[in-house]
Formats: structure tokens, sequence, C-alpha cells
């Protein structure tokens, strides 16, 4: 399957026209867009950035060029993901500017160059959509995963904060890991 | 195998994952390897099957490593919002970064103030300052208050609002004898005797006589004074001047009929009248009339306001005092009572006022006459 097709999965490529000609006319409907592709940016860019910091850093500079220059989109088809992609390999290579760090990324007419670029688009797919399925975690198992591998809390901490035995909470996360496991195995089928 | 068992070689591998510095060999090494040897077995170990289920598990976790952080996506969202509905949040690299999540340098003082937010929520150094000015000028509203209810001493200007009310005291009305009137007579040698009024009516046919000089009068008519007809006072068989001592049956020196010293058909000493008592015309008896029955009320010229006293002032009490007065033909008020008390001192404080109005006196038959009244008098502070 092309990776570009991959990219199309969530909307359907005339519904994200009409959203950004939306957002073109109206920019209070640029949140859309960005619910959209937040992860699958964020996705892209955290795994060239060293911390989550920087990747966030990275992530609302993505954001608010492309608001900005929403104006000047021209939609040729590609997905809207592969103009922020774009804009966000600009980002990264103005930062690595001095590190001669080289960003690999899909092409402005959404054509993937070679099977390298190919096999990164769709892990950043596939991580786009474990972000994506965390959000979707019933509260509990949320907020764990979120403590647990986010702020890297331990099993006491989470427990004492959550007032729950620690039995419980490795319960928690034995199940949310399982959970997301499942759906990522789902969505591949 | 219980599940226990598998939840905490999850957690135990995880811990590794996120402590790489305590994992040895690396994580690749360990997740193609298993995680058996670091971990102590006990006969409810994971099996196999169980050890490639931790090693998926462990391998998603490691991606899970990269999750932003919870609030960011929405803080970059609000932030876009802003920035699309042409408010921009705050301008400046650091501005940036602190709505991105970046901590603030340490020591830094009130970050906000200066548009660095780190609340999550983006701000405007404008807003901060009006919102800092409005909260200054609302203490300061509010301190102000408590100062001045601090020091503030109750002091009630006295305004008091005086309704002067010349109508008659309603029960008044036709409960006491009209006065005025009085005199006439027979001629006779003697003063009029002793004795009391004859009824009362609104128009006199015969006057009040102690002696008849006409046994067999042709038409006989009863005997009256001019005065309300519902008019009590006592009654005996002898008809006289009550304010008379002498029992030895006259009719008094005067003429025109009557009783008294002076000419008209009255009861009484004076200038005669149809009356009874000392005054004018045909009353009863002496002292000023009521109002009503021909008599007009007395206009007051000038009536300056009362004074509140002091103690009801500081009290805020409010109230009427009833004063009964005569008002006499010079339009002064005399014989002044208080009918009705209020007390804090109002009662003298309405005297005094009262004592100093002038009246257009009433009037009867175009002549003044003096007037028994009520006059009601408000004291009321706004």
């Amino acid at each position: 399957m092309n990776a570009v097709a991959n990219l199309a999965n969530l909307t359907s490529l005339n519904d994200e026209r009409l959203l950004i000609q939306a957002a073109q006319s109206d920019p209070s409907r640029f949140a859309e867009l960005y619910e959209s592709n937040f992860n699958r940016v964020y996705a892209f860019v955290a795994r060239r950035v060293k911390d989550r910091e920087e990747a966030q850093d990275v992530t609302a500079d993505v954001f608010h060029q492309a608001l900005r220059n929403l104006g000047g989109f021209q939609w040729r088809g590609v997905p809207f993901a592969a103009w922020l992609l774009r804009i966000a390999a600009n980002a990264l290579a103005d930062r690595w500017q001095r590190a001669a760090r080289s960003v690999e990324v899909p092409a402005e007419d959404g054509q993937i160059e070679n099977e390298a670029g190919m096999a990164e688009t769709a892990e950043v797919e596939r991580r786009a959509m474990l972000f994506q399925l965390v959000d979707r975690l019933p509260n509990d198992q949320r907020t764990v995963v979120v403590r647990r591998f986010v702020e890297q809390k331990s099993i006491r901490e989470i427990a004492q904060e959550l007032g729950r035995s620690e039995g419980a909470v490795k319960q928690l996360q034995f199940r949310a890991l399982e959970t997301l496991r499942e759906q990522v195995r789902k969505s591949h089928e | 195998m219980s599940n226990i068992s598998v939840y905490d070689e999850l957690d135990q591998a995880i811990d590794q994952m996120l402590q790489p510095q305590l994992a040895s060999p690396s994580f690749p090494q360990r997740a193609r390897n298993g995680w058996g040897p670091q971990r102590r077995r006990d006969p409810g170990t994971p099996s196999q099957t169980d050890e490639g289920n931790i090693r998926e598990l462990v391998e998603l976790a490691a991606d899970l490593r990269d999750l932003p952080r919870a609030n960011f996506k929405t803080r970059l969202k609000l932030e876009l919002e802003w920035e699309a509905a042409g408010r921009r949040v705050s301008a400046g690299e650091t501005d940036q970064q602190s709505a991105r999540g970046v901590a603030p340098a340490s020591g830094e003082i009130l970050p906000s103030l200066f548009g660095k937010n780190w609340a999550g929520y983006p701000v405007r150094r404008i807003n901060f300052a009006l919102s800092l000015a409005l909260h200054g000028v609302m203490a300061f509203l509010v301190g102000a208050g408590f100062l001045m209810v601090k020091s503030y001493v109750p002091r009630v200007a006295p305004q008091p609002y005086v309704t002067v009310r010349l109508d008659p005291y309603p029960v008044r009305i036709g409960s006491h004898p009209s006065g005025g009137g009085g005199s006439g007579g027979a001629a006779d040698r003697m003063r009029a005797s002793a004795g009391v009024a004859p009824p009362a009516a609104r128009e006199q046919l015969t006057p009040p006589i102690v002696m008849h000089s006409m046994s067999r009068p042709r038409m006989a008519a009863a005997a009256t004074v001019i005065a309300p007809p519902d008019l009590a006072v006592p009654r005996t068989q002898q008809i006289g001047d009550p304010l008379s001592a002498l029992t030895t049956p006259s009719n008094g020196p005067g003429v025109a009929g009557g009783i008294g010293g002076n000419i008209g058909g009255g009861v009484g000493g004076n200038r005669g009248g149809f009356g009874r008592g000392p005054g004018a015309a045909g009353g009863c008896c002496g002292g000023p009339y009521s109002v009503g029955n021909g008599v007009s009320m007395p206009r007051a010229i000038y009536a300056p306001e009362p004074e509140f006293s002091e103690e009801a002032r500081i009290a805020k009490f409010q109230g009427e005092v009833t004063l009964l007065v005569t008002i006499g033909t010079d339009g002064r008020a005399k014989n002044l009572a208080v009918v009705r008390s209020l007390g804090m001192g109002l009662d003298q404080k309405a005297l005094d006022a009262v004592r100093t109005w002038r009246f257009d006196p009433a009037k009867k038959d175009g002549r003044p006459v003096a007037v028994q009244m009520n006059i009601i008098v408000n004291f009321h502070l706004f």
C-alpha cells in the first residue's frame, strides 16, 4: 500500500479539501485541521529530536507557520499532512543547520522517493495512531499511561497519587498496553 | 500462573526500559533475549508465551515515552485559536516556549506579568495590566469604604417633614360644646340667674328665658340656643346662665330676649346673640368655637417647621404629635396642650414651633372668632 494512501486514512481527500477551503476563508476553522493532523506531525518530529520539549517546540512552530501561510496553500490533491510534514522538515532543518543533519520527508507532491522513506512514513503513521489511541483509553488507564511514560513516575508514586494499591496500578498499566496493542493490530488488519 | 506475576514482570521490564542505565544489556538486546536473566523466577513465573507478550507490550511502551505532555495539545490549540482570531498571544521566542511547556527561569517573579505565561493559558500583557489595575481600584474602594464606616459619626440632618392639618380633630367634632354666643336678657335689674342653657338647635325660634312674661304664648316653642344639635350639656329644670352664681330667677339686664346682660337671644353675660356664654352670637358657655357649622378653618400664614430633638435625631425616631390649640382672633396659637404625645423631646419641639405660628383666624359670619382645633405635627426623617 502506498504510504501517501496511509496518510489519507483518517480523512478523505475530498473532506480535507473542504476543510482547507473553510479554514482559508475562516482561520478559526483551522482547529479541525489541527485536530486531525496533530499526532502525525508530533510523531514525525518526536522521532527526530532528542527530547519531548524540543518535539513540542517544533510541533508548535509547524502549526503556527501553517496557520500563517494557510492562505498560500494550493490544493493539488495531496494530503494536507504532507504539507505540514514539509514545514516540519524545514523547521527541523533550520534547527539542525549547524549539525548538518538531514531529514527524510515526503516530497511535496506526496511521492515517497525511496524505500527507507516509505518505511519512515509508515512508522510515523503507526506512532500517530498510537498517540491517538491513548486519548481514547478509559480515564484511569490513560492517567496511568501518561504518568508512567510521559512523567516517568514509579508505580509507587502513581499509586500514592491515585490512592490505589500498587497492584491495581500495575494491572491498569498492563490493561492499557494490551488495549493499545489490540487497537493497533485492528487498525492494520 | 497468576496474573499478578505477569503484571510484575511487565512492570519490571518497563522499569528497565525507562531507566536504560540500569538495564544491561541494552533494550534491543534484552528484547531479543527475553527478560529472564535479570529476574528471580518462582513457581508462578510467566511462560514463554507470556514473555513474548510482555516483549510486545514493552516495545509499545517504549513508543509511549514520546507522548506529548497531557496539556500540550490543548494549549497549542488554544494558542492557535487566539492567533486565528487575530489576537496575537505574546510575542517573542521566550513567550512561545513558555506556552509550549518550558518552565520559567527559577527566581523569576510573576512571569505572566510580562506575558510569559506558564499557567497553560495564553496571556497578553495588556490584559494582565488591566486586571492588576482593576484589582487595585477595587482594593482601594473596599479599603476606603472600611475607613469611612469606621470614622463615621452618626449624624442625621434634621429634615423634619411637617404636616399641619388644620381640620378639626375628628373626635372633637360634636362632642365639645360650641363656644361663643351668649347675652340677651329681658331688661331685668338683676344679672341672669344660674342655670343651664336650653337645648341646642341650629335655628332659634324662641330665646331662653328664666321667667315667662307671657303665661300663654300663642305659639308654643321650646327655647333653644344656636349650637350643633348634638351638643351634650347637663340638663336640669332650671334654665339660666351657667356662669352665673345667682340663684334668684332673672333673665338678666340684657335685651332682645335670652338670658344675660347684653343684646341677643342666647345665654350669657356679654354682648348678646343667640348662644350661650359670655361671647357674641348664639353659642354657649364661653370658650372658642370649633371649626364647622359656619365657622371657617383658620389658615396658617406662617408655620416654620419644628426642630428635631437631639435624642430623636440620634435614634432616628419618627412619628406624630397631636396638639390641641386655640387659634385666637389675633391669629396666634394659645392654650396649647399635647393630646397625643410622641416623646423623645418632640412634644416640646412641636409646642415651641406651633407657638410661633401665625394664622388668618377662623371666621363666623365674616367676623374673626377663636376656634379650638387639633394640629398634628409630623416628624419624619428622610
